[in-house]
């Protein structure tokens, strides 16, 4: 499943991702990271079988754990035209068989791709 | 001898029977007051274009057009050339309105006192590719308040010199959608060869074919679906944007001979539904609508049948580079609508991803609301009072100063190869007075540009390599561009020259900011 991990600009140095590699044995995988004057944002993939624990550790080690929502296609305005699937580098939106718009919630990674293009500008994406 | 009399006789005896059979299928076998008897008596036939594709390849159009009474077509789509027509009545003291603005955005008002026509494509100056003239219809309809200021000169009949009032569509007069080309006939696919994002009226294109667009609902689209417009003519009811309304002419650019027609219509906005007019926008190109559009057509001969049982994989378009931003795109290939509709078309070897603009579920669901309007007894079909033009074509804009073209105007370009070395280049920077020196391969293709400054810098900091100093991610430009894409470059990226590259990067030329400045200076651009 996928976490989001806020921290503070002062622990943006300290190794905390591979704290809670080391120490939870979890195959972690980074999809974005992004650090800025507030502090850093990382998206990451962790075992569902893990979560819990690892939720819990980074928690322990200062960081704040966002879970959740990633995106959402806010429905009254979506046209469901599909350009949003074209846009997207890991087919998490896709249409289905009667061309309603469908949603992996689970597969995104928060590209920004497809929400400048959204015509209706129908997507929204959390922890932004 | 013999044997190919006989032949030709046989030829024309086929020739003969496909004579009769087309002078049958031409033959009506049913006119609109019987249709709209049927109605009236809830005994008519109505399919979905959808429906009718299966019918005909399943039974025949000589069956089909036995049994179908009327076939509904739809198409959901962003339709830049559309605007309403709004009435406010008088303020006491009145006023003779000057700039309006609704929720911002500016209206034309080059009409009577109070009258304006709001387009859709008109941006909001300080939320611009977000809101505008679109949205604020889309907001009308769905009863939200609009804020509305307006400004006059003042006359001794209308003094008024200010004016600012909240109103909704309720307290207008008249509130008329009227769009001067909707339901085009057929549009092209759109991608990008470009190696940089683009931002389109036809969307997002990402680079090197990243992927494409389309626009229409293939065998659902009103036009495709009586392509010669023996029934769709001034007068004929439609529907549009949830509610009625009527095909007024022939729309703007209406191309006929090629097959690209287009209407113009007209419908009480007060009437409509925000579900079917919906406010839109593309990044860094504008504001829109969309327009929900249907339009039921009466199968009066087997023709008629044939033209509305057409599919998906018989419609065909092309697909068009937007990356060349001129006139005549360059077309890439032909594709039909069950290709497009697959999700996948073949560009270039490469599989790429392709949707629709428009969208297909809500064109499917206006078909399928005309079947019920008709079936329910609510909508009754109408003759045309005249037809459509048939044979007129669309005539390019006729410009007397003419911008132009990279080709035309592109220098000789110094260059070297990889292996040159730093005093070779300097060298050639003073004998041929250039400033940018492209570095090519053996092919004459583009590997990278070097300046007059790179080589200043490389000699203070002792670099010596072409491959150290060199800049290897180009911006280029194409033979075929026009001079503003370089203008616009140029800017953009911050640079002063810009490398000419053919489609397979060989180097053609260069053009230079100089150049570029001397050009716009005396064309009177800058
Ligand atoms: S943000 Fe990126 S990954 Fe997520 S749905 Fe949009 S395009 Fe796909
Ligand atoms: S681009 Fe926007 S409107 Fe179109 S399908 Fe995607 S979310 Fe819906």
């Amino acid at each position: 499943m996928k976490v989001e991990l806020r921290f503070s600009t002062e622990r943006v140095s300290e190794p905390i991702i591979s704290s809670v590699i080391l120490q939870e044995k979890a195959q972690i995988n980074i999809l974005r990271a992004q650090v800025s004057e507030d502090g850093g944002r990382v998206l990451l993939e962790v075992p569902d079988n893990q979560a819990d624990e690892i939720i819990k550790a980074f928690r322990k080690l200062g960081a704040e754990v966002i879970v959740g929502k990633i995106i959402e296609i806010i429905e009254d305005k979506c046209i469901e035209c599909g350009h949003c699937i074209t846009l997207c580098p890991v087919n998490a939106i896709f249409f289905e068989k009667d061309y309603s718009i469908g949603l992996d919630e689970q597969k995104c990674i928060q590209c920004d791709s497809c929400l400048d293009a959204c015509p209706t500008r129908a997507i929204k994406l959390y922890g932004e | 001898m013999e044997y190919l009399r006989h032949k030709n006789i046989n030829v024309r005896k086929i020739h003969n029977k496909l004579q009769q059979k087309r002078n049958l299928q031409l033959e009506n076998i049913r006119t609109i007051e019987e249709i709209n008897e049927k109605i009236r008596k809830g005994d008519v036939n109505v399919v979905t274009a959808e429906e009718m594709v299966e019918l005909v390849r399943e039974k025949g159009s000589t069956i089909a057009a036995k049994d179908v009474d009327v076939v509904t077509t739809g198409t959901f789509g962003a339709m830049c050339s559309s605007g309403a027509f709004l009435n406010f009545g008088h303020s006491d003291p009145p006023i003779k309105m000057e700039n309006l603005t609704l929720n911002g955005v500016n209206t034309y008002h080059g009409n009577a006192a109070v009258d304006c026509y709001l387009g859709v494509t008109k941006m909001h100056p300080e939320k611009p590719f977000e809101y505008g003239g679109g949205h604020v219809l889309e907001d009308l309809v769905s009863g939200k308040e609009i804020e509305l200021e307006a400004a006059g000169y003042g006359t001794d009949c209308y003094p008024r010199k200010y004016l600012k009032t909240i109103i909704t569509l309720q307290d207008l007069n008249q509130a008329i959608l009227c769009n001067p080309r909707n339901a085009y006939q057929r549009y092209a696919t759109a991608t990008n060869g470009r190696d940089e994002i683009i931002y389109t009226y036809m969307g997002k294109l990402l680079p090197n074919f990243g992927n494409a667009t389309f626009s229409g609902s293939g065998s659902l689209s009103p036009l495709s679906k009586d392509p010669n417009y023996e029934t769709i003519g001034i007068g004929t009811r439609i529907f549009l944007g949830g509610s009625i309304g009527y095909v007024i002419g022939e729309g703007t650019q209406h191309s006929p001979t090629n097959k690209f027609g287009t209407i113009m219509v007209k419908g009480d906005l007060g009437k409509m539904r925000p579900e079917f007019l919906k406010g839109a926008a593309f990044t860094r190109y504008g504001t829109s609508l969309y327009v929900g559009l249907g339009i039921p057509i009466p199968i009066l001969n087997e023709g008629l049948a044939k033209k509305t049982g057409v599919s998906d994989e018989d419609l065909k378009t092309n697909v068009l580079d937007y990356g060349i931003a001129r006139r005549d795109r360059p077309v890439l290939k032909e594709t039909n609508y069950a290709e497009l509709k697959s999700g996948k078309i073949v560009i270039d070897n490469k599989e790429v991803s392709v949707t629709p603009l428009s969208s297909i579920k809500k064109a499917r669901e206006i078909a399928k609301i005309l079947k019920e309007w008709i079936e329910k007894t609510q909508f009754f079909l109408t003759a045309p009072v005249d037809r459509l033009p048939v044979d007129t074509i669309v005539k390019p804009m006729k410009v007397v100063s003419r911008i132009p073209f990279v080709n035309e105007i592109m220098e000789n370009v110094v260059t070297c190869n990889l292996n040159d070395n730093i005093d070779v280049l300097a060298k050639k920077i003073i004998d041929n007075n250039v400033n940018h020196i492209a570095v090519i391969d053996d092919n004459d293709k583009l590997l990278g540009i070097i300046t007059s400054f790179d080589i200043t810098k490389a000699i203070a900091t002792g670099k010596k390599g072409l491959e150290e100093i060199m800049t290897r991610n180009v911006i280029t430009v194409y033979p075929e561009e026009s001079v503003d894409i370089c203008a616009t470059k140029l800017e953009k990226y911050n640079i002063s020259a810009l490398p000419v590259v053919d489609r397979s990067n060989k180097l053609k030329g260069i053009i230079t900011s100089e150049k570029i400045s001397s050009l716009l200076g005396r064309i009177g651009l800058r």
